[in-house]
């Protein structure tokens, strides 16, 4: 169990790191916006060197996004899961590509699909979509059914 | 599937249709079950069915599995470049009616409403056999003077 890593941030970061959860092999917990990415940094260099992927819930009803990293470590073979909340309204978070150059293309998926503007990468351009012009389809409050009823109208 | 003989060429659209070049357009999981006829297995080779690489070489333009909005941009690209007379096939229930993704915010529902399609293969995916019926079906038709787009 990564007992270590948990203390480590407990120490360093106090009350902005909560809800933290130990597995066989796994470490996952909360970070507030302010803390998240120096627990981040902290984490990589305790061994996580490895950025597996960004990923975003949706809390409409909170008002909130969350934005999920997971990270592994090649060395430790353990994995830690850090989420940290962010306003719906006009959201941004700096971006990780500092941390790992990969998390310019999550950040880039994250951004079409769900809006949110990772301050400091280099390219936001949409990735899959092409001519939208709705709302960031991942969005709960984004309606698919209305969306393709009106778009393929024709097509049936 | 009816029988596929040796038979000696005696025109134009015998030679035509003995040497059907294909492009493949891979969207999706559509693609599973024609590898069996890419790989020795069903082997499309014997009825002179070649993979091209490039559009400009191909008779036949098989798309197969769901279409994306990105997607039916360089189907509608791939298509033009090919020389007529040209054949279009489309692999599974996606590409008739969006198939499971019928609902999705960015899969096509219908793709004749882009390019001309002359033979839909039904499936998700269809069976190698099925896809072997259209092929034999399809020499048929080019033998009788079917001359696609
Ligand atoms: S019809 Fe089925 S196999 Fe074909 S692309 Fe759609 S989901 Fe995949």
């Amino acid at each position: 169990m990564p007992e270590d890593i948990a203390a480590a941030l407990a120490s360093r970061f106090g009350e902005s790191v909560s809800d933290l959860i130990l597995g066989e092999r796994s470490i996952l917990f909360k970070a507030e916006k302010d803390a998240f990415h120096e627990a981040l940094s902290l984490l990589k260099t305790l061994g996580f060197e490895h950025l597996s992927d960004v990923s975003v819930v949706d809390y409409m009803s909170e008002g909130e996004f969350e934005v999920v990293y997971h990270l592994w470590s090649h060395a430790r073979k353990e994995r830690a899961t850090q989420k940290v909340r962010i306003p719906r309204e006009s959201p941004a978070i700096d971006s990780v590509v500092d941390l790992w150059p990969g998390a310019q293309i999550h950040e880039r998926e994250a951004h079409e699909l769900f809006g949110i503007r990772f301050e400091g990468n280099p390219d936001l351009s949409p990735l899959f979509l092409e001519d939208w012009k709705e709302i960031p389809p991942f969005r709960k409050d984004f309606d698919t059914r209305a969306y393709v009823k009106k778009r393929y109208e024709a097509d049936e | 599937m009816s029988k596929v003989l040796p038979q000696a060429i005696k025109s134009k659209a015998d030679a035509s249709a003995n040497s059907l070049w294909v492009i493949n357009y891979f969207t999706a999981c559509g693609f599973l079950e024609l590898l069996p006829w890419v790989g020795s297995g069903y082997d499309m080779e014997r009825f002179g069915i070649l993979a091209v690489s490039t559009p400009r070489h191909a008779d036949v333009f098989i798309i197969a599995g769901y279409v994306t909005e990105k997607a039916v941009n360089r189907i509608k690209r791939i298509y033009d470049q090919m020389p007529s007379p040209k054949y279009v096939m489309a692999l599974g229930s996606c590409p008739m009616t969006g198939g499971m993704y019928w609902d999705s915010y960015s899969t096509v529902k219908r793709i004749d409403k882009y390019i001309p399609v002359d033979l839909w293969v039904l499936g998700c995916p269809p069976k190698p056999e099925n896809i072997g019926h259209a092929i034999v079906m399809a020499m048929n038709a080019i033998k009788k003077g079917f001359k696609g787009h």
